[in-house]
């Protein structure tokens, strides 16, 4: 099995290179780029100077008025003279020891920017994951136990009907309907957490005078309340954009979890379990659970991968200021080595989540561990 | 219908089990599909009983009804009974029927390749079987299963506790299969067609395996399911011959191969080969096919492969009666003053 694992890791390689490869090529083709920007800022500030009266003719060529030594050293700047894989390599050689380069518009390390971010992103990526895990197993056993009947045509139908809404689309229904105002106001629109705890009010206040009333007992009760309504702001504020983390993967773990425990009921093994005398609970829930499981964890990598992709648009949906929405608007201004940088995580992880995806479809099935 | 008790004198006072007048419908497409039609027989202590037949003639269901393991939907037990002593399992609640599962009756089937769970230990799954009936700690079980295992020819058993089927041959599982099936000592084990998956060798040695367990060991009765009757020679004290849902010829395994009255039953032994001439002479086939359940024709089921059919047989549905000993038929050939066919 170790073996099998050093080979999965070593796969890691060139898939990890052949999408930098390709992200790499998208940056140093496509117009507006950091040059074209950085040459633009150079001929405002010529303009702002005074030393640009010469001609209008130069407005649809930015580099018209730049010395050619200037323009050189800025390609320069940006590895723009060197070959496409001569640069890439040099990109390469950076991202091996963890640098990913500066921001051209935040003038701050890629890699910082990534850091701070990067746990508000996993905690929401997570939740939606695990709650879509937590939901999902369960009522697609429920769905396979009741096939067929009404509950699991009505259950179907809601469930392909979230399946036919991205994530950010649902995300933005939700707010109108439930945040702005306009119908309702349950939910906050953005953020992820009440820009001070200490605003959560009711609680803490009401605590407060029972703290005069009784001094030891008050002191403890508000420490343990605060503290729970603490989390439930936190849940308050993460509850919409889990929901559609959480839609997402949800239609298809479901019908995954039943098709294959409908599929599973039908082995022999099931018979066998049943004429030992098993208890039909024992029988579902172990026997047949566990084989069941098998394409569900086979997923799961990709599942990491369709929340790191949701997360682009959820977060901008929602405000919230991880690393997909810097990805996101650092795509919007062209801020190269952002956008490479948030790439180069999010491929990492998605890739490391195949692993572990792996990792747990040989716990479950020993056909895979012994091979 | 005539019954098929033993004749008083030379059987033992009460059989073990007894399937009374057993029916058992699928519903399918176009209506209900009787598998198993009007199927009775007995079972006594210490016997083993063979039933062949053609595939589709209803073995399988008839002894997944004696543990209640018919699929519902979609299939049913539409009537009888099925005594163990006097209890009648078709009219136990589910509860009390998962305490027979296993511990009063157990069984093993045909794939030993599917029929264990690819994802647990067979310690697991053996452990499992006695922990289901007796309760005894973690510990003993295991003790059990292992000796199980080591009767049943596990090599070094305590070390394989570990492993999954996936790293057993096919026999080996077989074997495992047995030791699950045995390690609550049932009073009655049902193998259906328990070697058909197996290579000549291999199943010999299974088969020889159950009869040594059966005299050294747990004297359980055994129904064995075959198509084969030359394992029901080798094997069995009397065989029961189905064919369409229904039971063509009961007998001992003397009557049987010496003296089988039903044109069914001497189609199948001419088609043993041990039973055919010279090895250079084509094996005997009964001609025909097995028609589907759902268009069984009227009268005798047998009668659109029967040499021997009349018009009689296209009407009128022989009874099963006793011709003598213990050994009955369905034939209207074979009917008490009816004169053997001349042509
Ligand atoms: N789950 C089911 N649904 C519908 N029909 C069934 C089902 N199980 C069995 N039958 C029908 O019952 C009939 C008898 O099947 P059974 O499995 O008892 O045959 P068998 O004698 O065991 O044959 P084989 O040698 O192939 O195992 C078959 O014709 C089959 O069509
Ligand atoms: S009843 Fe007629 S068709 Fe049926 S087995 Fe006897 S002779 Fe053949
Ligand atoms: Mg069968």
């Amino acid at each position: 099995m170790t073996t099998y694992f050093v080979r999965r890791l070593l796969l890691m390689i060139p898939t990890f290179l052949g999408v930098t490869m390709i992200a790499f090529a998208i940056t140093r083709v496509v117009p507006g780029g950091p040059l074209e920007r950085e040459i633009m800022q150079l001929r405002l500030g010529g303009v702002t100077s005074g030393e640009s009266g010469s001609g209008s003719s130069s407005v649809f060529d930015p580099t018209a008025d730049m010395s050619s030594e200037a323009l050189e050293q800025l390609r320069k700047n940006f590895d723009l003279d060197k070959p496409g894989y001569v640069a890439y390599f040099l990109w390469l050689k950076k991202i091996a020891v963890l640098d990913l380069g500066e921001s051209y518009l935040k003038r701050e390390p890629v890699w910082n920017l990534i850091v701070h971010r990067l746990p508000i992103s996993l905690t929401f990526g997570l939740s939606g994951f695990l709650l879509a895990y937590l939901i999902s197993i369960p009522l697609g056993i429920l769905k396979a136990l009741r096939h067929g009947t009404a509950f699991d045509f009505i259950s179907s139908t809601l469930v392909f009907i979230g399946y036919s809404i991205p994530g950010w689309a649902l995300g933005a229904l939700l707010l109108v309907f439930l945040a702005s105002g306009r119908f309702y106001d349950v939910f906050p629109l953005g953020n992820i957490k009440s820009s001070s705890y200490d605003d959560i009010p009711s609680l803490a206040k009401s605590i407060d005078d029972v703290d005069n009333v009784s001094d030891e007992f008050g002191t403890f009760e508000w420490e343990r309340l605060s503290f729970v309504s603490k989390v439930i702001d936190r849940v308050y504020h993460m509850f919409l954009p889990v929901v559609c983390y959480m839609m997402s993967m949800f239609a298809a773990l479901t019908i995954l979890t039943k098709n294959s425990l409908i599929d599973n009921l039908g082995q022999d093994y099931v018979r066998t379990a049943f004429a030992k005398g098993i208890s039909p609970a024992r029988v579902i829930l172990l026997h047949t659970l566990r084989n069941s499981l098998i394409p569900l964890a086979t997923g799961l990598g990709h599942a990491i991968s369709v929340v790191m992709a949701g997360s682009y648009l959820i977060e901008w949906v929602f405000n919230i200021d991880g690393i997909g929405y810097l990805g996101f608007t650092s795509i919007q201004q062209r801020d190269y080595t952002v956008v490479l940088g948030v790439l180069v995580v999010n491929t990492i992880l998605t890739l490391l989540g195949n692993i572990l995806s792996d990792f747990l479809y040989a716990m479950i099935d020993p056909r895979i561990r012994f091979e | 219908m005539a019954s098929i008790h033993h004749s008083a004198d030379n059987a033992p006072p009460r059989p073990l089990l007894q399937v009374r007048d057993l029916e058992v419908a699928f519903r399918v497409e176009h209506g209900l599909a009787r598998a198993v039609d009007g199927v009775s027989f007995d079972l006594a202590a210490g016997e083993v009983l063979g039933i062949v037949g053609e595939s589709g003639s209803g073995k399988s269901v008839t002894a997944l009804s004696i543990l209640r393991l018919i699929p519902d939907p979609p299939g049913k037990i539409s009537k009888g009974q099925i005594l163990l002593d006097d209890l009648d399992l078709l009219s136990l609640t589910y509860d009390q029927m998962r305490q027979i599962r296993g511990n009063e009756i157990a069984m093993i089937f045909q794939e030993p390749m599917t029929a264990l769970n690819p994802v647990f230990s067979i310690g697991m799954q053996v452990r499992e079987a006695v922990l289901t009936h007796a309760k005894i700690s973690k510990a003993e079980a295991t003790d059990r299963a292992v000796g199980m295992l080591e009767k049943v020819g596990i090599p070094s058993a305590r070390r394989r506790l570990h492993d999954y089927p996936h790293q057993f041959s096919g026999g080996m599982r077989q074997r495992v299969m047995i030791a699950m099936a045995l390690v609550c000592h049932p009073r009655i084990l049902i193998a259906d067609e328990p070697t058909t998956a197996l290579d000549v060798t291999t199943q010999s040695q299974i088969l020889d395996l159950m009869l040594e367990l059966k005299h050294h060991e747990s004297d359980a009765s055994i129904i064995l399911i075959t198509h084969d009757l030359g394992v029901v020679a080798e094997t069995c004290d009397r065989a029961v011959v189905m064919y369409g849902g229904k039971i063509q010829e009961v007998g001992t395994v003397q009557q049987i191969f010496a003296d089988a009255k039903h044109p069914y039953t001497e189609g199948l032994l001419a088609s043993l080969p041990a039973m055919a001439g010279p090895r250079d002479e084509q094996l005997y086939t009964i001609p025909g096919n097995v028609p589907s359940i759902m268009d069984m024709p009227s009268g005798c089921r047998f009668c659109t492969r029967c040499e021997h059919v009349t018009d009689r047989c296209r009407q009128e549905e022989p009874a099963l009666h006793e011709i003598g000993d213990g050994q009955f038929v369905r034939c209207h050939l074979l009917e008490p003053g009816s004169k053997p066919d001349s042509g």
